[in-house]
C-alpha cells in the first residue's frame, strides 16, 4: 500500500517535471523538428515549393547521385576542408605555441588582432575579398605590379585554377582566428611545471608543442575539428558573396546548389534530398570524428 | 492535493498555449470577393503593396514620384512599395504571393520558372480584360505580349491568358566613348564587320576596345547573345526556340559560329584584361571611370553613366547586322512586367493603379529620369545625346520587330548552364563544338521532360 502511493507520486513528479519541458519541446518542436521532418519527407515528393506535391520515391536520390554537378559541388566541399579546416588549425597551433609566451610584449593585442575576421559576417568579408581579388584596381594584383611581380597577377576568383584556392584563402583569414582562441583558451589550463619538466629533459620549443601543447588542448583541438569541419561542409555565405560557384561549376558547393534548386529552379523536393544527403554527411563524419578523439584518450 | 492543483493549473496554461499556436496555423481566411464586383465605395480606404525591382536608389526615387502623383489623385489609395532585387524576387515572390498578406501587385519575371511556374499554381490573375479595358494592346507590340501569355496550366508561353504589362524597356547594346572614337577617326560601325574592325583599331592603339566583366556570369550572356544575333538575318529560329515548338535545336551553324567568334574576341583582347575576376557593377564602374571605349549592356546603365565623369561623351548603338541596311535581332524586351496577385482582394484598384504605371504621362517622368519606357515616346523634343540614342534605338528595334530574347530563361536550367558554360567557353576550357552541345543538351533534355 505505501509503496503504491509512493512510485503514484514519483509518477506524478515526473509527469509534472515534463509538462515544465513542454513549452520549450513545443517550441523546438515547431521550428526546429518539424522542418527537418517535412524536408526528409519532400525529399520523397516532386515539388515546386507552391504546387501540389507529387510523390517520387527515391527518384530524387537516384538523380543527384548522378548528377554531375552535384558530385562536383560534393567533392568541392571534401577540398574546402582544407582551408576551412586543415591550414587554420595548424596556423592557429604555430601561433598559439608564439603567443603563448608569458613574455610576448602586447599579447593581447595580437590575440584580438587575429580574433577580429572570425567575429565580421562572412558576407563583408567576401565582399571586402573580392576588391582585393579585383584584377584591375584589385591591392593584390596592384601589390603584385607595384614590386615588379606583374607577370603574375591573376584574374583570381575567376581564374579555373585558381578560383578555389582564391576562395579557400578567405576562408582560411576567416577560420583561423576562432581555433586561435579556442587554444589560448587551452593552453592557460595547462600547468606550467609540464613546460619547466620539458625544458629540464631538453625539449625544444617544437617539442613541446607537441608533447605538452597539444595533449592538453586536446578537448579545444576537437571542439575546433569539428566546428570547421561543418563549417567546410555548409560552406555558402563565401561562395555566394564572391564567384556564384563560377567560373563554370570550380566553386560550387552543395549548399549553393541546394540554394539554386530550391529558390530559383524551384525543385524543393530534390533541393530537400541534397540536404538530407548533406546532413547525414555531417552528422556521420562528426560521430566519427568524436569517436575516433575520445577512443584515444 | 498541491501537486494535484499544480498539474490542472499547468495543463489548463499548456492547452491554451497549444490551441493559440494550432489556431495561427490553420487559420483560413477567403480574401474578400466584393471588391472585384461593382464600383468601390468612394470612402473606402484600401492598400496596395507593391513589390517592383527598382533597388537601385535612382530608380526608387523615381517610383516614389510616380507613386506620389498616384496618390494625390486617389486619395483613398496608399501605395507601399517594396524594392527587391532579382535574386530576392525570383527566390521569394511565390512563397509571398501564395499568401493573402503578401503583395497585390508585383513585378514578374518572365519565363517558366517564374512567371510560367506561378501560372500553373494559380498565384496570377488573367490580365485580358483590363487590357481591353485600358487599350494596353495599342501601346505594346505583340512580341511583347506574347511573352508575357501562358496557358492557364503554365506549360506554353505566348498563348493563353495575358499576366504582366511591362512598363520598362530593355535594350542591349554598345555605349561608346565619343571623344575616343573621333580621336581614331572612328565611327559608329553599319556591319558586323566594321564593328569588328573598330574593335580592332582600339585595341592596336593600346585602348581596351571592350569593358567587361565575367565574374558574375550572366553577363556574358548578353556578349554571346549579341554575336549571335548579327549571324541571323531573320527571327525566325529564334522564335521557335524560345517558345519551345519543338521543330529546331541548338545546333546551328550560326550558333557554333557565334561561340567561336566570342572566343575569338578573347584571343584578340578585344575585352578587358582579367576580366574573368571582374564583377559587373565593378566592371561599369570602371567604364563610367574612363577605361575602355565601349561597354556591350543594356539601357539600364544609362542613368548611372550620364551621372558619370565621362556621361556627356557616351553614345549608343546597336549592334549592327551582319550586312549593311539587313535585319538583326537584338537582346532586349521589356522589363518584368507589373502582374495581380490572385490573392489580391483589390483587383480593380491594382489594374488602375497598374494603368497609370502604363501611361504617357508615367513614361515621360520614366525618360526624363534616365529609364526607358515600353510606352513609346517621341524622340523628336530630346536633345542629342546618350538618352536620345538610347530611345531612338528602342524605337528602331520596336518597329523592326527587331526585339530579341534573353535565351537564359528558354528552359529552369538555362541560366546555370549557359552562364557555367560561357565562362568556360571565354577560359579556353571547352571548344565552341563543346559548347553548342552543352547547351543543346540542357534544351533537348528540356523539350523532352515536357
Amino acid at each position: 500500500m505505501n509503496t503504491l502511493i509512493l512510485s503514484g507520486r514519483k509518477w506524478m513528479d515526473k509527469l509534472i517535471a515534463s509538462l515544465y519541458v513542454l513549452p520549450a519541446f513545443t517550441v523546438y518542436f515547431i521550428f526546429i523538428l518539424l522542418p527537418i521532418l517535412n524536408t526528409l519527407r519532400y525529399s520523397f515528393f516532386n515539388w515546386t515549393g507552391f504546387s501540389p506535391p507529387t510523390f517520387r520515391g527515391l527518384g530524387n536520390y537516384q538523380e543527384l547521385l548522378q548528377d554531375p554537378i552535384f558530385l562536383k559541388a560534393f567533392m568541392n566541399n571534401l577540398r574546402f576542408i582544407v582551408y576551412y579546416t586543415a591550414f587554420p588549425i595548424v596556423l592557429a597551433l604555430v601561433l598559439t605555441a608564439l603567443l603563448a609566451r608569458k613574455n610576448l610584449k602586447g599579447r593581447n593585442v595580437f590575440r584580438a588582432a587575429f580574433f577580429l575576421p572570425y567575429i565580421m559576417p562572412m558576407v563583408v568579408v567576401g565582399v571586402v575579398w573580392r576588391w582585393i581579388y579585383n584584377p584591375v584596381f584589385g591591392l593584390l594584383n596592384g601589390t603584385l605590379r607595384a614590386i615588379g611581380l606583374g607577370a603574375l597577377t591573376r584574374p583570381w576568383l575567376g581564374d579555373f585554377s585558381l578560383a578555389q584556392p582564391a576562395v579557400g584563402v578567405i576562408a582560411i583569414w576567416a577560420q583561423f582566428g576562432f581555433c586561435l582562441a579556442l587554444f589560448m583558451a587551452g593552453v592557460q589550463k595547462i600547468d606550467e611545471a609540464l613546460y619547466d619538466a620539458a625544458k629540464v629533459d631538453g625539449a625544444s620549443e617544437f617539442d613541446q608543442l607537441i608533447y605538452v601543447t597539444i595533449p592538453g588542448i586536446r578537448d579545444e583541438l576537437l571542439v575546433a575539428l569539428v566546428s570547421t569541419l561543418i563549417a567546410a561542409l555548409r560552406a555558402f555565405d563565401l561562395v555566394f558573396v564572391t564567384t556564384r560557384g563560377g567560373p563554370g561549376n570550380e566553386t560550387m558547393v552543395t549548399t549553393l546548389y541546394l540554394f539554386q534548386n530550391a529558390f530559383q529552379l524551384n525543385r524543393m523536393g530534390y533541393a530537400s534530398a541534397i540536404a538530407v544527403i548533406q546532413t547525414l554527411f555531417i552528422l556521420a563524419i562528426s560521430y566519427a570524428m568524436l569517436r575516433f578523439l575520445s577512443s584515444r584518450q | 492535493m498541491k501537486n494535484l492543483l499544480r498539474l490542472i493549473t499547468l495543463l489548463v496554461v499548456m492547452t491554451l498555449v497549444l490551441s493559440a499556436v494550432g489556431c495561427q496555423g490553420r487559420e483560413t481566411s477567403t480574401p474578400a470577393t466584393e471588391a472585384s464586383t461593382g464600383a468601390p465605395a468612394e470612402a473606402e480606404n484600401i492598400t496596395l503593396l507593391v513589390w517592383d525591382q527598382a533597388a537601385r536608389p535612382e530608380d526608387s526615387a523615381i517610383m516614389d514620384a510616380i507613386v506620389a502623383r498616384y496618390q494625390a489623385a486617389h486619395p483613398n489609395v496608399t501605395v507601399i512599395r517594396e524594392a527587391k532585387t532579382l535574386d530576392d524576387l525570383k527566390s521569394t515572390l511565390p512563397l509571398a504571393m501564395s499568401s493573402p498578406e503578401g503583395p497585390c501587385i508585383s513585378m514578374i519575371n518572365q519565363g517558366q520558372s517564374d512567371m510560367g511556374a506561378m501560372v500553373a499554381a494559380g498565384l496570377l490573375r488573367p490580365l485580358d480584360e483590363y487590357a481591353e479595358l485600358y487599350g494596353w494592346y495599342d501601346h505594346i507590340s505583340p512580341g511583347l505580349v506574347a511573352l508575357n501569355s501562358w496557358t492557364d496550366d503554365g506549360s506554353q508561353m505566348g498563348e493563353g491568358h495575358f499576366y504582366g504589362i511591362p512598363t520598362h524597356a530593355e535594350i542591349v547594346g554598345v555605349y561608346y566613348r565619343k571623344d575616343i572614337f573621333a580621336q581614331y577617326g572612328l565611327t559608329v560601325p553599319q556591319t558586323y564587320a566594321e564593328f569588328e574592325a573598330v574593335m580592332e583599331t582600339l585595341q592596336q592603339n593600346g585602348v581596351t576596345p571592350i569593358t567587361y566583366g565575367g565574374l558574375d556570369g550572366w553577363p556574358a550572356l548578353h556578349l554571346y547573345s549579341e554575336i549571335q544575333n548579327a549571324q541571323l538575318a531573320e527571327r525566325s529560329w529564334y522564335d521557335d526556340f524560345m517558345f519551345l515548338r519543338g521543330n529546331v535545336t541548338f545546333d546551328t551553324p550560326a550558333n557554333l559560329e557565334a561561340a567561336r567568334l566570342l572566343q575569338e574576341w578573347v584571343q584578340k583582347g578585344y575585352l578587358t584584361e582579367g576580366f574573368e575576376g571582374i564583377g559587373y557593377d565593378d566592371s561599369w564602374q570602371m567604364f563610367s571611370a574612363g577605361e575602355g571605349a565601349m561597354m556591350l549592356t543594356g539601357n539600364w546603365l544609362s542613368a548611372d553613366l550620364l551621372a558619370g565623369p565621362n556621361g556627356a561623351n557616351l553614345g549608343f548603338f546597336l549592334v549592327p547586322p551582319l550586312e549593311a541596311g539587313g535585319y538583326k535581332l537584338n537582346v532586349g524586351g521589356a522589363g518584368a512586367g507589373y502582374g495581380i496577385s490572385a490573392q489580391c482582394p483589390y483587383p480593380d484598384e491594382a489594374a488602375d493603379y497598374i494603368n497609370y504605371l502604363f501611361s504617357e504621362e508615367t513614361a515621360e517622368a520614366l525618360l526624363a529620369a534616365g529609364s526607358l519606357p515600353v510606352y513609346p515616346v517621341d524622340t523628336s523634343n530630346l536633345e542629342d545625346g546618350l538618352l536620345k540614342d538610347i530611345v531612338a534605338a528602342w524605337n528602331f528595334a520596336n518597329q523592326h520587330d527587331a526585339v530579341g530574347y534573353y535565351f537564359d530563361w528558354v528552359t529552369p536550367t538555362m541560366y546555370d548552364t549557359s552562364t557555367a558554360a560561357l565562362q568556360e567557353l571565354m577560359a579556353n576550357q571547352i571548344t565552341p563544338e563543346e559548347f553548342v552541345d552543352k547547351i543543346n543538351a540542357d534544351y533537348v533534355r528540356f523539350l523532352n521532360s515536357r
